[in-house]
């Protein structure tokens, strides 16, 4: 069809149509987004509109079909009285802050490192990233064989060194540091590459010059690679916020967000709302709050990071 | 970067690259080298107090057993795999390919890519509930056509903000004057176009396969977890406060994991280019 469509145009007559009536409907244009145009509007403009439509009311699942009646605001209001909902938005602030900063931190040294060595760049790049692609699920499992209290690595190891074995998981602050721990070791190889590449693509003459003038290797990591840095580790730290708001799987599964609520992030509560609870109504009006809140955030530091620009450009 | 200092403090710098990046090395893969002895372990050994290898492969007997669903979520999974993976890339190659070339004004393709990035950065979770009714809706719940279709439309930002960026590297004259040879649309899509496109298309491919492979959220709110699950909800099952099958756990680990680690030995170039580029740029 769209072979004939091409050579349309030579065989109409000339002059007498304008150049624009004259070129074919593009329909390949239009065909090609279709697909996902459908998709997208089927499964997520669909389903956010439910989820805004469900946000509003009292949702029962009665005989299986969805009853609706109206409750205004009231999902909305009820969050301000909400403790675990209040625990959760601080849980999720300490965890995303915890792991954001501890994986900049160590995958901005680990770039530094890989950087120096002469040999072995290819394979260090290969083992770092390891744990960033096995499934979440899975390093769940590998942590749990670590910090089990019966027959985790780790007690086994201060058993050994004569210490007392400890509850790890089982602890308020414990379990709350140990899913901290299991986020930074799955992820700092992310904030790794995205350092180290940017690294890669610095102009090797800039730090040539800063060391004949002679700069030691920290001054010049300071004041000049770290400054060239800068957009790959705003890029990171964008991206690791993310996916902190987004973490769910290892926390249920180490700590199904205990003991108690100590480990309670945004996404284990709103998974208890709505499959524990069944409360659709006001699991959707939490959703949309979440998401608010995460939208806020991100504009406010790019807001924030054009106005440090603009003030620092005169530097 | 190369290190331009005086003798000493360069072999010294060295030293300390070499202790981190070693310690680094160990805090890898000793987590995963413990997980793999687990596995092999026998179930008396793994639960006795000293410190004992003792090589068994009950655990891998047990979770292959014959009534054990693992096996069935093994194949659930591959072809969850295959058919999201086919389909992200379809879809996203002929929809970024239109985008990048066919002339669309720069308004919508700037209004395309921030809602693709948008769903990039809304949590699944908060998406679950309208889901679960839509789902519900179209006679999905708990079928893997479900899972097919959710983990397509969650790879797919990526897939499109990162294969439109590969387009985009090609000049459209090449489009033109294939045009004007007479080739329809489609065939230039699909003999000129799509070859020069190869990279990061595997690219996408791979990355998009791993998340897909890797997925736990939609099987487990989505699937009741037995035989229609994948793996990761597998694995997860025998995760019990009560009672931990430990041996079983880690064997399924293993067998969940090993895949993925190799793909990263061979494949390491597409999946660097996926964890980085397509998020830099997007």
């Amino acid at each position: 069809m769209s072979t004939r469509l091409e050579i349309a145009p030579r065989i109409a007559p000339s002059g007498t149509t304008s150049p624009a009536a004259r070129r074919p409907f593009p329909w390949f244009k239009y065909l090609a987004v279709a697909p996902l145009a459908v998709v997208f509007g089927g499964l997520v403009a669909y389903p956010v509109g439910l989820l805004v439509w469900m946000a509003f009311g009292r949702v029962r699942l009665v005989a299986g079909e969805f009853r609706w009646e109206s409750v205004g605001l009231d999902n909305f209001a009820r969050m301000l009285d909400d403790e675990t909902f209040l625990i959760s938005l601080k849980n999720s602030a300490v965890f995303i802050t915890a792991t954001v900063v501890l994986t900049l931190v160590l995958g901005i040294v680990l770039a530094l490192a890989t950087d120096g060595l002469v040999r072995g760049r290819q394979i260090a790049q290969n083992v770092v990233i390891w744990p960033a692609i096995v499934a979440p699920v899975v390093i769940s499992v590998v942590w749990l064989l670590i910090l089990s209290p019966q027959i985790g690595l780790l007690n086994r190891v201060l058993v050994s060194l004569g210490a007392d074995p400890q509850a790890w998981l089982g602890d308020n602050l414990g379990a709350m540091a140990s899913i901290i721990v299991v986020d930074v070791w799955h992820w700092t190889p992310i904030v790794f590459l995205f350092v180290y590449t940017a690294l890669r693509g610095i102009d090797p003459s800039v730090l040539e010059a800063a060391s004949v003038d002679g700069a030691g290797y920290l001054r010049k990591v300071r004041h000049v690679v770290l400054p060239l840095l800068a957009p790959a580790i705003a890029g990171a730290a964008a991206i690791r916020l993310i996916m902190g708001v987004k973490a769910f799987d290892e926390m249920y599964l180490l700590t199904f967000g205990g003991p108690g609520t100590a480990t309670t992030v945004i996404t284990i509560y709103l998974r208890s709302v709505f499959f524990d609870a069944f409360e659709y109504g006001y699991g959707a009006a939490l959703s949309i709050t979440v998401v608010g809140l995460v939208l806020g955030v991100l504009i406010l530091s790019f807001v924030v990071r054009s106005l440090i620009r603009r003030t620092t450009r005169g530097y | 970067m190369a290190t331009e200092q005086p003798t000493h403090g360069r072999t010294t710098g060295r030293w300390i690259a070499g202790v981190i990046l070693g310690g680094a090395a160990v805090a890898t893969i000793v987590p995963l080298v413990w997980m793999i002895m687990i596995a092999f372990q026998s179930p008396r050994a793994i639960i006795a107090p000293d410190w004992e290898f003792d090589f068994s492969l009950d655990n891998f007997a047990e979770i292959f057993d014959t009534d054990a669903v693992f096996g069935t979520q093994v194949v659930n999974s591959l072809v969850l795999v295959l058919a999201a993976t086919a389909l992200t890339l379809v879809i996203s190659a002929f929809a970024s390919y239109s985008l990048s070339q066919l002339h669309w004004s720069r308004r919508t393709v700037l209004v395309v890519l921030t809602l693709a990035g948008l769903l990039q950065v809304i949590p699944p979770m908060t998406l679950v509930p309208g889901l679960y009714v839509t789902l519900l809706n179209y006679d999905l719940v708990g079928t893997l056509g479900g899972l097919i279709l959710l983990n397509t439309v969650f790879n797919l930002p990526f897939a499109v903000i990162m294969t439109k960026f590969y387009f985009d590297t090609i000049p459209g004259e090449l489009r033109e004057s294939a045009s004007i040879d007479g080739a329809g649309e489609l065939r230039v899509f699909r003999a000129v176009m799509l070859p020069l496109a190869a990279p990061g298309i595997a690219a996408v491919a791979i990355f998009t396969a791993i998340q897909v492979w890797n997925e736990f959220l939609f099987g487990l709110v989505f699937t009741a977890g037995g035989r229609e699950a994948p793996i990761t909800v597998g694995i997860a099952a025998l995760i019990q406060p009560q009672e931990i099958k430990f041996g079983a756990m880690a064997a399924v680990g293993v067998v969940t994991a090993v895949p993925i680690v190799l793909l990263a030995v061979v494949a390491n170039r597409q999946i660097v280019a996926g964890l980085t580029r397509g998020a830099v740029k997007g």
